[in-house]
C-alpha cells in the first residue's frame, strides 16, 4: 500500500472538515476523491503533503508515517488547480527546481528536464516563461514539476478546474497515459463525475467529511452502498419501500428481494435504486416472460429532448405513499415520480408525449445497504432533553444510524438561541454520532415532535425523563401525548449512561407481539446484543393463550435467530410488571422493549401505564414499541 | 429621417488650463526654478567652489551614506514585516499593521523630540546608557536611528501588497518539492518582490536624503559630525551664506529629480510586463 490514511480527522475553528477518514491507497493506483465543494477533499490531500497538519489520525506514506512530519522530506509531488509555475523561472528550471534543491549535477538535472518536458508534450518549450503559455501548457508543466524529481506519490488537486473543456479532455487523456507509464501511485480530487469515471482506478466518494464509499466506476454506479453515492454519482430513481418476508414492498407493487448482498431485516424499509437507463416504457403490459420487473403504470408529465437521449418523467399512482429520495420531490406532487431515460428517435415518439399512459418494467434494480437505525433525539433545554440527547445518540451509535437533534420552542424569536444550543450540543455528541442533525421548530413540544417524526421518516423517538418537584417518578405530559399518538418506536430513559449488550423483550403472545420482537430483533443485531424474550403468565391466562404464547416465542426464537441474535426465552408467572423488573434485574438488561397497542378503545392506555410504572422503579430505558392489529 | 447624433466636441480647454497654470507657476515651478537660476547667477566657478568646501562636501557624503544604510537596513526590516504581517495570522496582527504605517502620520520634529526623550542624556533609556558610553543622540547613530524611523513605512508600503497578492501556493509548491522555508523564500518569494523592493528602496532613499524635521533634533546640527545636506543648507542660509546653500540644494533637487524619473520608468516598465 502507497498510501495509509487512518482516522484521519481536521477541523476548522468549530467545524469539522474532515471525519475520521481511512483510506488504502494501492500501488500504482490512480485514486480519485470524489465530492462536492466543501467536502473535505481537497484538506485530505494537503494533509497528505504535510500542508496541513491534521487534528487526530495517521498518514503512512510507503510503510513511513508521515503525519508529522514536514512537506520537504515527504516526497509528494502536488500540481495546484491554479498551475503555481513560478514566473520568473523559465519552463525548464521550473521543472529543474526540485533537483537544483536536492543539488544533482546541472548537467543531469538538464536532461532529466528535457526527458520529463517530452513526456507532458511540452518539448522544445524549455525556454518560455509562465506568461507565455496557455493554462493548458501550464498546467502540463506543472505535472513535469512535480514528477521531476521521482516523488513517491502524486497528488492532484482540481488540476483541470481552470482549464475549458476541450483542453481538460486533452490533459486528461496525457495524464492517464503518464500515469501508467511511470506507475507512480495518484490521488486526484475533483468535484467532475465524468473526470472520475473517466481516470480513476477506484473512488471515494466524499461528503461533509466523510468518505462515504469507495469503489470502481462500475461498482459505485450500478451497486451503491449508500444513498448518497446513489444520487451523487449519476441521475437514479432512488425509492424507499419495506421489506415483507422475501419481497421488497413499494406501495402496490412488489419486487423480488435479491439474495446477494446486504439483507435489510424483515419489516425494516428497504433503499431501491434503479437507472433511468435500465427502465423500459412499453404502452401495453410488459409480457411475463420478458424478464422485467414491473414497476406499474404511470403517466408522462415531462420529456426532455437533450440530443441522443430523451429524458421522460412519469406519475406512478402505484406507488402513492412511498417516499421517493430521488428525483426530489417537487412542492404540491401527489404521486411519485420516475426518471426513465430512452434514446432519442428521429421521429418524436408520440407514444412519450406528456400524458400518456405507460407501463415501466426494470430491466435491473439494485438494493442500498440498510442504515441503521434513524433516531429523533427531542433535546429539550432541560436535564431530560440533556438525558434523551446523550442516550439516543447511543441507541444511534450503537446502531450505526442517523440522528437529529429536535428542540421545540414556543416563538419564532427562541429559534436562533435553540439553535446555538443545539450546536454545542452536537460538538459534545458528534465523535459519537458522526451524521448528526439540527432542528428547532416552533409549536407545541408533543406535537411538533410527532410531526417531525412522521415527515423525517426517523424509525425511533428518544424522550428523556426527570423526576418532578415532588419526586414523582412517572411520565411526564409531553411523554404521554407521544407515546399515545407516535407510529414509530419511543425511547424513554431517566439515565443518559449505558450501553446496549442485554437486550429484554417483553412480548405477547399472538400476531400483534410480534412487532415488537421484529423491532427488538432490528437493535440487538445492530448493536451486537443479546436478546432475552419474556412472556408473563397471569392468573387470568387462558389455556389457548398459553399454547399461542408458547407458539410465538419459538416463532420469535426462529426469527430472532435468522436476523443473527442470540437469544433465551423466558416465560415467567405473576404481576406483570414485577416479573418485567425482576427479569430485567437478572439479565442485568440494558434496554426494556415493550409493545403497545393501536389506540383502538384506548387500551394502549394499560401498556402505558406499564411504561409508566416500570419507569417508575428502574433507570432502565424503555423503549414503547406500537403494535398494529 | 434618422437624426445623426451630434460628435461631442472636445473642449479647447484654453481657459482652465490657463488658471492651472496660473495657480501652478508660483506654487511649483518658479521655487524650482529659483534655485536653478539663483546657482547660475554666480557662474559655474562660483558653483562649484560652493559645492567643494570641505563642509559641503561632507554634508553631502554623509546625507548619501544615510540614505544608502537606510535603504539597505529599511529594505530588510520592512520586507521581514511585510511577510510576517501578510503571511501568519495572531492576535495582535491589526493593530500592528497600523502601528508599523504610523510614521507616515507622525511630524517628523515629533520623531526627533521622541527620540531624544528615548535616547537622549535625560531619556527613557539614555538615563542608564549614556553613563555607559552608549549615547546615539547627536551622534551618526542617532541620524540613522530617526531616518530608519521615519522612512519605515515606504519599504513596507510597496513590498506588502506584492506579498498579499502572491498566492501561498507559490510557496506550498516550493514545500512540496522539497525547499526548505528559507530556500522557498529565496528561490520563489523574493523574486517575485524584486519589484517591490526596487521601488521600496528608492522611495526610501528619496525620502532619507531629504529628511529634516528629526534630523534637525537629534543630530545637533554639528558640522563635520552629524550634519547632512539639508542641515548644511539651512545652517548656512541662517549664516547668510546664500549661495552655498544654493549650490548643495540644486545638488539635492538634481538627485531627487534622477531618483524620481528612475521609479516613474520603473514602474512604467513593470506595468507594461
Amino acid at each position: 500500500m502507497s498510501i495509509i490514511l487512518t482516522d484521519l480527522t481536521k477541523r476548522f475553528g468549530e467545524h469539522l472538515v474532515v471525519n475520521r477518514v481511512s483510506l488504502d491507497v494501492r500501488d500504482g493506483e490512480l485514486f480519485v476523491l470524489l465530492g462536492g465543494s466543501g467536502s473535505g477533499k481537497s484538506t485530505i490531500l494537503r494533509m497528505i503533503a504535510g500542508l496541513s497538519t491534521p487534528d487526530a489520525g495517521k498518514i503512512e506514506l510507503n510503510g513511513r508515517d508521515v503525519t508529522y512530519l514536514p512537506p520537504q522530506v515527504r516526497g509528494t509531488g502536488f500540481v495546484f488547480q491554479n498551475y503555481s509555475i513560478f514566473r520568473h523561472m523559465t519552463v525548464l528550471q521550473n521543472v529543474e527546481f526540485g533537483l537544483r534543491i536536492r543539488k544533482v549535477k546541472t548537467k543531469e538535472r538538464a536532461r532529466r528536464a528535457e526527458e520529463l518536458l517530452d513526456l507532458v508534450g511540452l518539448g522544445g518549450l524549455g525556454a518560455r516563461f509562465a506568461s507565455q503559455l496557455s493554462g493548458g501548457q501550464q498546467q502540463r508543466v506543472a505535472l513535469a514539476r512535480a514528477l521531476a524529481y521521482q516523488p513517491a506519490v502524486l497528488l492532484l488537486d482540481e488540476p483541470f478546474g481552470a482549464l475549458d473543456v476541450k483542453i481538460r479532455s486533452q490533459l486528461r487523456a496525457s495524464l492517464k497515459e503518464i500515469q501508467r507509464q511511470l506507475k507512480v501511485t495518484t490521488i486526484l480530487v475533483t468535484h467532475d463525475q465524468e473526470e472520475a469515471f473517466e481516470l480513476a482506478d477506484r473512488i471515494g466518494v466524499m461528503d461533509a467529511g466523510h468518505l462515504i464509499e469507495v469503489g470502481t466506476s462500475e461498482t459505485l454506479y450500478h451497486q451503491p452502498d449508500s444513498e448518497f453515492t446513489a444520487t451523487f454519482i449519476g441521475g437514479g430513481n432512488v425509492l424507499v419501500g419495506r421489506r415483507e418476508h422475501e419481497t421488497i414492498r413499494l406501495g402496490s407493487t412488489t419486487l423480488p428481494l435479491p439474495r446477494a448482498g446486504h439483507l435489510a431485516d424483515d419489516g425494516a424499509p428497504v433503499r431501491v435504486l434503479f437507472r433511468p437507463e435500465t427502465t423500459l416504457l412499453q404502452a401495453e403490459r410488459f409480457a411475463p416472460d420478458a424478464g422485467l420487473h414491473v414497476l406499474g403504470q404511470g403517466v408522462v408529465v415531462e420529456r426532455i429532448f437533450a440530443g441522443a437521449l430523451q429524458r421522460i418523467v412519469l406519475e406512478v399512482e402505484g406507488l402513492r405513499g412511498v417516499r421517493a429520495v430521488s428525483p426530489r420531490v417537487s412542492y404540491g406532487q401527489k404521486a411519485t415520480r420516475v426518471e426513465v431515460i430512452q434514446t432519442a428517435q428521429r421521429e418524436p415518439n408520440a407514444s412519450f408525449a406528456p400524458g400518456a399512459k405507460l407501463w415501466i418494467g426494470l430491466r435491473d434494480f439494485h438494493v442500498l445497504a440498510p442504515s441503521g437505525l434513524k433516531v429523533l433525539l427531542c433535546a429539550s433545554d432541560d436535564e431530560g432533553g440533556r438525558i434523551a440527547a446523550e442516550m439516543g445518540s447511543r441507541l444511534a451509535q450503537a446502531t450505526h444510524g442517523p440522528a437529529t437533534l429536535l428542540t421545540v420552542v414556543s416563538r419564532p424569536e427562541l429559534v436562533a438561541p435553540a439553535r446555538t444550543r443545539l450546536e454545542a450540543m452536537r460538538r459534545d455528541l458528534m465523535p459519537r454520532v458522526a451524521n448528526l442533525e439540527l432542528r428547532v421548530r416552533v409549536g407545541t413540544s408533543a406535537t411538533e415532535i410527532l410531526l417531525e417524526a412522521q415527515e423525517g421518516h426517523y424509525e425511533v423517538i428518544a424522550l428523556g425523563q426527570v423526576p418532578d418537584r415532588n419526586g414523582y417518578r412517572g411520565l411526564g405530559s409531553t411523554a404521554r401525548q407521544v407515546l399515545e399518538q407516535a407510529e414509530i418506536p419511543v425511547l424513554l430513559t431517566r439515565s443518559p449512561e449505558g450501553k446496549f449488550e442485554n437486550i429484554l423483550i417483553c412480548t405477547r403472545g399472538g400476531e400483534p407481539g410480534k412487532t415488537d420482537v421484529v423491532f427488538g430483533g432490528r437493535v440487538a443485531r445492530r448493536a451486537n446484543a443479546q436478546a432475552t424474550v419474556l412472556y408473563v403468565q397471569t392468573p387470568q391466562t387462558t389455556d389457548d393463550e398459553q399454547k399461542r404464547a408458547a407458539r410465538h416465542l419459538l416463532q420469535a426464537e426462529a426469527s430472532l435467530s435468522q436476523q443473527g441474535v442470540q437469544c433465551k426465552l423466558k416465560i415467567l408467572d405473576g404481576s406483570i410488571v414485577e416479573s418485567i423488573l425482576q427479569q430485567a434485574k437478572t439479565d442485568n438488561s440494558d434496554l426494556i422493549i415493550i409493545g403497545a397497542q393501536a389506540p383502538r378503545g384506548r387500551p394502549r392506555l394499560r401498556w402505558q401505564n406499564l411504561a409508566n410504572q416500570i419507569l417508575g422503579s428502574t433507570d432502565c430505558p424503555v423503549l414503547v414499541v406500537p403494535m398494529n392489529e | 429621417m434618422i437624426a445623426t447624433p451630434k460628435r461631442s466636441r472636445i473642449p479647447r480647454g484654453l481657459f482652465p488650463v490657463g488658471i492651472l497654470l496660473a495657480v501652478m507657476l508660483p506654487l511649483l515651478l518658479m521655487p524650482l526654478a529659483a534655485i536653478f537660476v539663483f546657482a547660475a547667477r554666480s557662474g559655474l566657478p562660483g558653483f562649484v567652489a560652493a559645492l567643494s568646501s570641505p563642509d559641503a562636501q561632507f554634508a553631502l557624503r554623509f546625507s548619501l551614506l544615510i540614505a544608502f544604510l537606510t535603504a539597505f537596513i529599511n529594505g530588510i526590516l520592512g520586507t521581514y514585516t511585510a511577510y510576517v504581517l501578510s503571511k501568519y495570522r495572531f492576535p495582535g496582527r491589526d493593530a500592528l499593521n497600523v502601528v508599523v504605517n504610523l510614521p507616515v502620520a507622525i511630524p517628523t520634529v515629533v520623531v526627533g523630540t521622541s527620540l531624544l526623550l528615548l535616547w537622549g542624556p535625560i531619556g527613557i533609556l539614555g538615563q542608564f546608557l549614556v553613563p555607559l558610553g552608549v549615547s546615539p543622540m547627536f551622534m551618526p547613530a542617532g541620524v540613522l536611528l530617526a531616518h530608519l524611523f521615519v522612512t519605515f513605512p515606504y519599504m513596507l508600503g510597496s513590498v506588502k501588497p506584492v506579498l498579499d497578492e502572491l498566492e501561498v501556493t507559490y510557496e506550498e509548491a516550493a514545500y512540496t518539492i522539497g525547499a526548505n522555508q528559507l530556500q522557498a523564500f529565496r528561490f520563489v518569494v523574493l523574486p517575485a518582490l524584486r519589484g517591490g523592493l526596487f521601488s521600496g528602496a528608492l522611495l526610501t532613499f528619496a525620502h532619507s536624503l531629504g529628511e529634516f524635521g528629526a534630523t534637525v533634533l537629534v543630530s545637533g546640527n554639528l558640522s563635520f559630525r552629524t550634519q547632512t545636506a539639508p542641515l548644511y543648507i539651512f545652517a548656512q542660509f541662517e549664516a547668510g551664506n546664500i549661495e552655498a546653500a544654493n549650490a548643495v540644494a540644486a545638488v539635492l533637487a538634481m538627485l531627487s529629480f534622477v531618483l524620481f524619473f528612475a521609479l516613474m520608468q520603473f514602474n512604467k516598465s513593470s506595468a507594461r510586463a
